[in-house]
């Protein structure tokens, strides 16, 4: 395996140097591509940790994306003078913290109440966002609450305003969650994640506790959409309805299956593909909505497997987590 | 007081079964099982086709919960615990169904049993692949039921007896004070029943066994008491050689296998 390890060094080493250049190579345009593909690709990752290596179908992941980000856009908006990273982490939190509470129930039921479980959970955080105007902004959102001025990081003051900036900011968040996410599945605590999904009741009388690996896995999902949230609510600086609706729920669904729920780098190539599929076809004509759901028929019934599923074994076998 | 302390000497049972009942929706599939089972003792529980065998396992491991009746493992009363919870007080069984994580490979099927008897399920340092002391743990395993040359292979695409092999070792794995093994020769052929006799016999030496089985032959050769359960209660029960001898017995149920 030593070969495969200097040929992943390698390889992480070019991918590393691509997004770093890529602002000064690519147009605005792309960087704002590149940055939501950043985000949604973390989102995407965070749904396979249910569906992938839990076997838990949710279609409700974006009350957690959705809390992530309204509690960013309203304690910043709320309390001047906060620091960004600090509404951020409480974005973060508020994902965690509503995934344990919901995830408490969801865990205790199986297969499609789990699933109509979380849709209704997200239904619910839904009509409040929508509801609850003096705080939400209902269906108006909250909007400009990212700090105007240069943010201070400790080692260096980062403008915010500006594209690029924001593209760094993203990446660098998205890029050490991801890297700790791949880590945590290698872990004991990863293979107990995947013992339940594998066989739950041998799990059990192994000594698992069902209950508990799948609650901390939703929680660890939850936490992951929140950070998504608040990177989202940070590169939009508008929050609306829209990031807690279930068109978000099912966005994340469609990118984690388009890109292939079998390895940790489907769903970051899902994403990719989304954004550049939506953007380009949405370019050609305005009924883009329906070439998406033509294109995920397509593949449910003949690639499975999602398009990471093209790329020869031996080719994936070297980004292959120790499963 | 806790149960099954000793007094004056007296052997003490590690697991007791005390008026056992259990219905299902209204069909009563046990009424009022007792049974005791002593340390170091090779506890067969024998009985015809639906005579409620395996839901005493079920209701003593904890998958289904007693309509009545208690359950006590080492003095503790374990009735209606969750089936994690007595695992880990050290009663873990094998099931009459294979059940084995078939897509992953043998390895850490046995890996996924060691890890959890020493506590190390949710940690997250180090990762699983710097777990020496784990890893050569499981192989010790491995070989001791003879799957050391299948470690790498996905456990369900094992045959059949070498996957009962593995049942057999999931439980072992977790080094436990009784072991409940549920027809562990279930669809074998003769020669690989005897494989797994010796198996059975070798692996569980100096432990509690209490094993559910059909075939007589394995009864009569692992276990020194033997318990007959016909239609949901207790028929008999004493030493291998009462019950072959036990009129009722051989009325109800040696009788019809032998002719």
């Amino acid at each position: 395996m030593s070969r495969f390890t200097l040929l992943r060094t390698v390889l992480l080493g070019v991918g590393a140097a691509l997004l770093i250049v890529a602002p000064s190579v690519l147009s605005v345009v792309k960087t704002r591509m590149l940055t939501e593909i950043a985000y949604f690709a973390l989102f995407a990752v965070s749904y396979n940790f249910l569906f992938g290596w839990a076997g838990l179908l949710s279609f409700g992941h974006a009350a957690y994306f959705g809390l992530g980000a309204y509690v960013t856009a309203i304690s910043l908006k709320h309390m001047p003078g906060l620091h960004l990273l600090v509404g951020m982490g409480l974005g973060a939190l508020a994902g965690a913290v509503g995934g344990a509470i919901i995830g408490f129930f969801c865990v205790r039921r199986k297969g499609s109440y789990f699933a109509l479980l979380t849709l209704a959970f997200n239904q619910f955080l839904w009509a409040i966002a929508w509801k609850w105007r003096e705080v939400t902004g209902g269906d108006d959102g909250i909007g400009r609450f990212v700090p105007r001025r240069p943010v201070d990081l400790g080692l260096f003051y980062l403008d915010l305003t500006r594209i690029p900036n924001k593209y760094y900011f993203t990446m660098a968040v998205v890029v050490i969650f991801l890297a700790m996410g791949w880590y945590l599945l290698q872990t004991p605590f990863g293979n107990t994640i995947q013992a339940v999904k594998v066989n739950e009741e041998r799990a059990a009388f192994l000594g698992y506790n069902v209950n508990r690996s799948k609650l901390l896995i939703f929680t660890l999902a939850a936490f992951y959409a929140g950070i998504a949230g608040s990177l989202f609510a940070l590169f939009q600086d508008f929050v609306a309805t829209s990031a807690i609706g279930l068109g978000m729920s099912t966005e994340v669904l469609f990118m984690a299956f388009l890109g292939g729920t079998g390895s940790y780098f489907g769903p970051i190539l899902g994403a990719a593909i989304f954004v550049y599929f939506t953007d380009w076809v949405s370019s050609i004509t305005e009924h883009w909505e329906f070439f998406l759901g033509v294109l995920f028929i397509v593949l449910v019934l003949y690639f499975h497997r999602g398009f990471i599923g093209l790329i020869p074994s031996k080719v994936r076998g070297v980004f292959a987590a120790g499963k | 007081m806790p149960q099954g302390n000793s007094t004056g000497g007296q052997i003490v049972a590690i697991l007791e079964v005390r008026d056992l009942h259990k219905d299902f929706g209204g069909l009563k599939v046990l009424f009022g099982i007792d049974l005791s089972v002593e340390e170091g003792e090779r506890h067969a529980i024998i009985g015809p086709n639906g005579a409620g065998k395996s839901t005493l396992f079920n209701l003593i491991t904890g998958k289904y919960t007693p309509t009545r009746g208690r359950v006590l493992f080492d003095g503790r009363n374990i009735t209606g615990l969750p089936p994690h919870r007595i695992v880990r007080l050290g009663l873990a069984r094998s099931f009459q169904i294979t059940n084995i994580f078939r897509i992953m490979s043998v390895f850490q099927n046995v890996r996924n049993a060691v890890l959890s008897r020493m506590g190390i399920r949710y940690r997250i340092f180090p990762r699983l692949s710097k777990l020496a002391s784990v890893d050569e743990e499981v192989d010790f395993i491995l070989s001791q039921i003879g799957l050391l040359e299948k470690r790498d292979i996905p456990a369900g695409e094992l045959a059949h007896g070498q996957q009962r092999a593995l049942e057999i070792g999931l439980t072992l794995a977790l080094d436990p004070k009784v072991i409940l093994l549920d027809e562990p020769t279930a669809g074998m052929s003769s020669s690989e029943t005897r494989d797994t006799v010796e198996l059975i016999e070798r692996v569980t030496e100096g432990r509690t066994l209490v094993i559910v089985e059909h075939d007589m032959d394995v009864v009569f050769r692992i276990a020194n008491r033997v318990t007959v359960i016909y239609y949901g209660k207790v028929l008999a029960s004493g030493r291998p050689e009462e019950i072959r001898n036990d009129q009722r017995v051989k009325d109800a149920y040696l009788g019809e296998e032998r002719t």
